[in-house]
């Protein structure tokens, strides 16, 4: 034993040593090569996302092209294709000097001419947000030289920076879709892009195999080989696919199997409100300002306290996601007003409010009229509430927490097809639920859901009919407004202003969990470029 | 079998097809709401509406859409679906064959099955044994398709590691030949077994039912005395048991495609089950219409082949 | 093999089945009448914390809204029997009046409404389901009207067949004779003939009834304001993993009451024809 005691002394400092070193994390250390494979919930149907909103093509199909800018973590625009930007007049006329040397898939050469047609030929066409945020703004696009883009506006136009991403305005080939009808080119499905990875196999309904592009301009990147997108439209399959080491990656994690993933050491996860089909969404509850039972601000107000929003929060969304604080979305600094007081729960100012506003507690579990303008005594207070099936549980717990305190609430769920007509054209509805997505900027998803202007029958605007001039004004100054601060405090001024009138209840922000194995990183959640610089390391 | 029988059978399938695609031209039309927006999908604007009006018809007199709709049909275009961008027939065309493997799988082992056990509970008639069988057999056509399979993918796949439980290939390997048919097999296995477990108990019962007819007649009894071994006595009542077996064929047809629309869900198999899916949540009405209609004319066809393989197998049916 | 156990497997069965499924399908009637006194609790109101495993106060746990499953699942079998009672009575008010038109008049009559009823045969219920609820929008309603508008075509073939057999018989004859309406011959010789075969079908396409709400619940079709196995069916489905509960009794409850009610009818087919063994359409 003496004789062995150096050795043993040895193997011992060694293995303490070793024991308390630094574990290098796998994240750390990006490794070249390898397969991801990302489940996506649906067939995109095509690889073109300048022609579409759609959530599904957009995550499928963002790798394959770029932006003029990118975003950071904070939401704020970085360099894509175009590697520097002057912004002159006021904010009327932005001039982008594009990188050099950037290539298509096809081997042709990206130029300016490229970013005028996609705009002109193809986004403001195609694309609905950028479509109706831009397309009234903007005097013209020049390309004066290969590398020079300069975007010429009517009045100085605040939000542009925000809106060059791969989500707003993904850039695509002029020589491959000129003089042709882009929603029906072939190219949708074998596009030529100037993305991170190239598009190789599209097996409809089954999954989408993409290959790393050895010539992409971001000096070393990408890491991985090979991307591939599986289609696996059930939400716990794909949970179980990942646990099953079938599956590397998940766009969004059930609320459910959030608490267990996030425990599990095989696998890490990231919150976001960014998501390819419309960011910064807000669960909101409209009114029907033309209704005469929530004319009166007393009966809003009075359902806005008598929402329990945390039981949303936890039962809905199992407490993925935050009470919206303010109209709009914490996720965006510039816009979101801090320390707003939006009407808490509280049942028994619900109680009271209802109570002074003539609708009272009599034989029944409802409330009747008495003294109501417009209501005819001893109508109930009965309303309904109209909701996408998906939307179910929201119904739900309206129904719970509003019968509390009186107040009868019919559901009516209605296909997609049926809800937006029956909302914005006919208007027949009380109450309803829509997730309005902010997007990047307010003005591209804030604006349509106060502005008289957007009072009409395209879906998706101002439900409520609500009518404020002050708003108006106040909204029209803000589009103009380049300078930051000005901006927010125009903004805030708004919130202030709406937070009163309520005629909206502004339930939970929805952000989205995404997961991925332990072994992979480097992962950028807050963009669709999510993989760019993603890397897993061989198991 | 005569040429005669063949062509009246032939000819009963018109009227069948046409009242298919009449029910479903009556219930596009009687829907609530607008059918352009049904058939064109609700984001579009008055321009777009006006072109699918035009191109369906849908401001002609209904008799005139009714024969645009049949004409149609029969010439392959069952529409276009605004969410695929595509003819309804391609979208269809292109997940057909997934669904094709999966379904004629679960009719290979739920026959082989059903008809082993149908014989198994035959020889044991009214005792334990056959009880079990038969309960068992109608266990797995009493528990839902789809409690059964994830029950199957949460044991079998992720449980014992040993199964898949998504798709139809593993995404990490492009294999060909006989590798890739083996990477299918394997992902084949649990769908297949879960489809075919719901369905084995008709042939179970009818094969358990007609080999005791046939062990009852003056054949088999003449045979028993005369000392014929019980096997071959059933293998003779076997053979007889199988028509009705064959004749069923048509109508488990129907009942798998519903097994495979929920199987497929569960296990992300991409066929015409997960096209099911994505076309309810986005209200794909052209999909869906088409899916009725094809799925509706596969059963007949199926019908149709199973009358004439039963009247071509048993000469002495006459179906005049 | 001791002998107890030979004895046993080799004991007659018959009937074991049959009382089986009469139990079973009691069961489920007698749960879906009392359900109010069993599971006394409201299933749409939260009542506990949400996701909560089985216990002493929630036999079966609670579901993501904290609603009572037991609750759940009683009232949900109330829903799906009163959907199957909706669906017979619309099947069979059709079956008959179709099966006994055609057994009566024969001739070319009988051809054409033997060739509607093989249509409706082949109609694939489901799909077609899905079709009219997609474009309708869900409701009970709509699942009813769609069931039993097209599962009458095994009773019509029942029915049919009793009445061609009786039509022939002599004291019908002598009856039309004497001026007696054939509806009465039908009310009193036919139907109740034709009853026990009829109930055999009936009892298995309550089974196929049940099978398919749940089937459409689970993709997601259900009707939201009614307590049905299939929509806690599709409800369990995001908690597979968390809350076995949720998926484990909804799916068990089906199958008990899907196997009761085909047992039965397997019985009941036993019992009436236990010679030739008919097998029931499906």
């Amino acid at each position: 034993m003496r004789r062995h005691l150096p050795a043993v002394l040895v193997v011992l400092v060694l293995s303490v040593a070793w024991g308390i070193s630094p574990r290098t994390e796998a994240q750390d250390s990006p490794s070249r090569g390898g397969t991801l494979v990302v489940a996506i919930v649906a067939d995109p149907g095509h690889l073109n996302p300048a022609i579409t909103t759609s959530g599904a093509t957009h995550a499928a199909a963002e790798l394959i092209y770029n932006g003029l800018l990118g975003r950071d973590e904070r939401g704020d625009p970085t360099p894509d294709l175009a590697q520097s930007w002057m912004i002159e007049q006021g904010g009327a006329v932005y001039r982008f000097r594009l990188r050099d040397g950037v290539t298509w898939h096809d081997g042709k050469p990206f130029t300016a001419a490229d970013v005028k047609f996609t705009f002109e030929d193809v986004l403001l066409k195609f694309h609905a947000r950028t479509k109706a945020s831009m397309g009234g703004a903007l005097a013209g696009i020049d390309a004066p030289d290969g590398r020079t883009v300069v975007f010429r506006f009517k009045q100085p136009y605040a939000p542009l920076l925000l809106q060059l991403d791969a989500t707003e305005a993904p850039i695509v080939a002029r020589h491959v879709y000129q003089g042709s009808d882009p929603q029906t080119h072939p190219a949708n499905v074998n596009p030529v892009g100037t993305g991170a990875f190239k598009a190789v196999s599209y097996r409809k309904g089954a999954e989408i195999r993409l290959a790393a592009n050895p010539a992409y301009f971001k000096q070393g990147l990408p890491y991985l080989d090979e991307i591939v997108m599986r289609v696996i439209p059930d939400a716990s399959t794909q949970v179980l696919a990942l646990e099953n080491g079938e599956v590397d990656f998940l766009w969004g994690v059930p609320g459910p199997h959030q608490a267990r993933l996030k425990a599990d050491a095989r696998f890490r996860t990231a919150q976001t409100s960014y998501h390819p089909g419309g960011s910064n969404c807000i669960m909101t509850v409209s009114f029907n300002l033309d209704r005469p039972a929530l004319k009166d601000a007393r009966v809003r107000r009075a359902v806005a306290h008598a929402l329990d929003r945390d039981a949303f929060l936890e039962q809905i969304l199992f407490g993925e996601g935050r009470v919206a604080a303010a109209p709009i979305s914490s996720e965006m600094a510039s816009g979101h007003a801090r320390g707003l007081s939006l009407p808490g729960f509280d049942r028994a100012e619900a109680e009271r409010l209802l109570d002074a506003a003539g609708w009272k507690k009599e034989q029944g579990a409802t409330r009747v009229a008495r003294g109501v303008a417009g209501v005819a005594d001893s109508t109930p207070l009965a309303i309904d509430f109209l909701h996408f099936p998906a939307f179910a549980k929201y119904g739900e717990l309206m129904r719970q927490h509003l019968g509390a305190v009186g107040i009868e609430v019919t559901q009516r769920p209605l296909e997609p097809s049926v809800f937006a007509p029956t909302v914005f054209k006919n208007r027949a509805f009380d109450t309803n639920v829509i997730s309005y997505c902010n997007g990047p900027d307010p003005e591209i998803g804030v604006r349509r859901m106060y502005h008289s202007t957007q009072i009409g029958t395209a879906p998706f605007t101002n439900a409520a009919a609500y009518r404020n001039d002050k708003v108006d004004a106040l909204f029209d100054q803000a589009s103009r407004t380049v300078e930051r601060d000005r901006r927010g405090a125009l903004y805030r001024q708004i919130q202030e202003i709406v937070a009163q009138d309520l005629p909206y209840v502004w339930l939970v922000e929805t952000p989205t969990t995404r997961a991925w194995a332990a072994r992979c990183g480097g992962f950028r959640p807050w963009t669709g470029l999510f993989a760019e610089a993603a890397f897993c390391k061989r198991s | 079998m005569s040429p005669r029988y063949l062509l009246r059978r032939l000819l009963q399938v018109v009227p069948a097809v046409a009242g298919i695609v009449l029910l479903a031209f009556v219930v596009i039309h009687t829907a609530p709401g607008d059918p352009a927006v049904a058939l064109g999908g609700e984001h579009g604007d008055e321009a777009y509406y006006a072109f699918i009006r035009a191109r369906f018809g849908l401001d002609r007199p209904l008799p005139e859409q009714l024969l645009t709709y049949v004409t149609s049909v029969l010439r392959g275009d069952l529409g276009q679906s605004y969410v695929h961008g595509r003819p309804v027939a391609h979208v269809v065309a292109e997940r057909l064959p997934a669904t094709l493997l999966l379904m004629g799988s679960a009719l290979a082992l739920s026959s082989i099955a059903g008809i082993l056990l149908g014989v198994f509970a035959a020889r044991r008639a009214d005792r334990p044994a056959d009880l079990a069988v038969r309960t068992a057999a109608l266990l797995g056509h009493a528990t839902p398709s789809f409690w059964l399979a994830q029950l199957a993918a949460i044991t079998l796949a992720l449980g014992t590691g040993l199964f898949p439980v998504q798709g139809i290939t593993d995404p990490r390997q492009s294999w060909t030949g006989w590798r890739y048919a083996l990477g299918v097999l394997h992902h084949l296995a649990l769908p297949a077994l879960v489809l075919a477990a719901g369905e084995l108990a008709l042939t179970t019962r009818l094969t358990r039912t007609g080999v005791l007819e046939a062990l009852g007649t003056d054949y088999a009894r003449t045979a028993r005395a005369k000392g014929l071994p019980e096997r071959a006595v059933v293998r003779h009542a076997l053979r007889n048991a199988l028509l009705p077996v064959v004749t069923v064929i048509g109508g488990r047809f129907g009942m798998l495609c519903t097994g495979a629309v929920l199987v497929e869900t569960v296990f992300a198999w991409p066929g015409l089950g997960q096209l099911m899916l994505s076309s309810i949540l986005t209200r794909d009405i052209p999909v869906l219409l088409g899916l009725f209609v094809l799925v509706s004319l596969a059963v007949i066809a199926a019908n149709l082949l199973t009358d004439v393989a039963y009247a071509w197998l048993d000469p002495r049916v006459r179906y005049e | 093999m001791p002998g107890w156990t030979r004895a046993f497997a080799t004991s007659d069965t018959r009937g074991v089945g049959g009382a089986v499924g009469l139990g079973l399908t009691l069961a489920l009637v007698i749960v879906a009448a009392f359900a109010g006194a069993i599971a006394p609790l409201d299933p749409f109101a939260s009542v506990a914390p949400p996701l909560s495993p089985p216990s002493r106060a929630h036999a079966l746990g609670t579901d993501d809204l904290g609603r009572d499953l037991l609750a759940g699942i009683v009232h949900g079998a109330r829903t799906s029997l009163l959907v199957v009672l909706s669906v017979t009575l619309l099947a069979s008010v059709i079956g008959v009046a179709i099966g006994a038109v055609a057994g009566y008049r024969g001739g070319s009559t009988d051809d054409v409404l033997m060739r509607l009823t093989e249509f409706v045969q082949v109609v694939p219920r489901f799909f077609l389901a899905v079709l009219v609820i997609a474009l309708f929008g869900p409701g009970l309603d709509r699942l009813v009207l769609v069931l039993g508008l097209t599962s009458w075509s095994a009773i019509a073939r029942v029915v049919r067949a009793e009445t061609l057999s009786l039509a022939r018989r002599e004291f019908v004859e002598a009856a039309h004779a004497l001026g007696a309406p054939a509806a009465r011959v039908l009310a009193r010789h036919v139907l109740p003939n034709a009853l026990p075969a009829a109930v055999v079908v009936v009892s298995v396409n309550a089974g196929t009834v049940i099978l398919m709400e749940a089937g459409l619940g689970f993709i997601g079709l259900g009707d939201p304001h009614a307590i049905s196995w299939g929509y806690l069916a599709n409800n369990a489905q995001r908690f597979l993993r968390v809350a076995w509960w949720m998926a484990l009794f909804p799916g068990a409850a089906i199958a008990l009451a899907v196997l009761g009610l085909n047992l039965l009818g397997d019985g009941l087919n036993d019992v009436i024809d236990p010679r030739t063994r008919r097998p029931t359409s499906w």
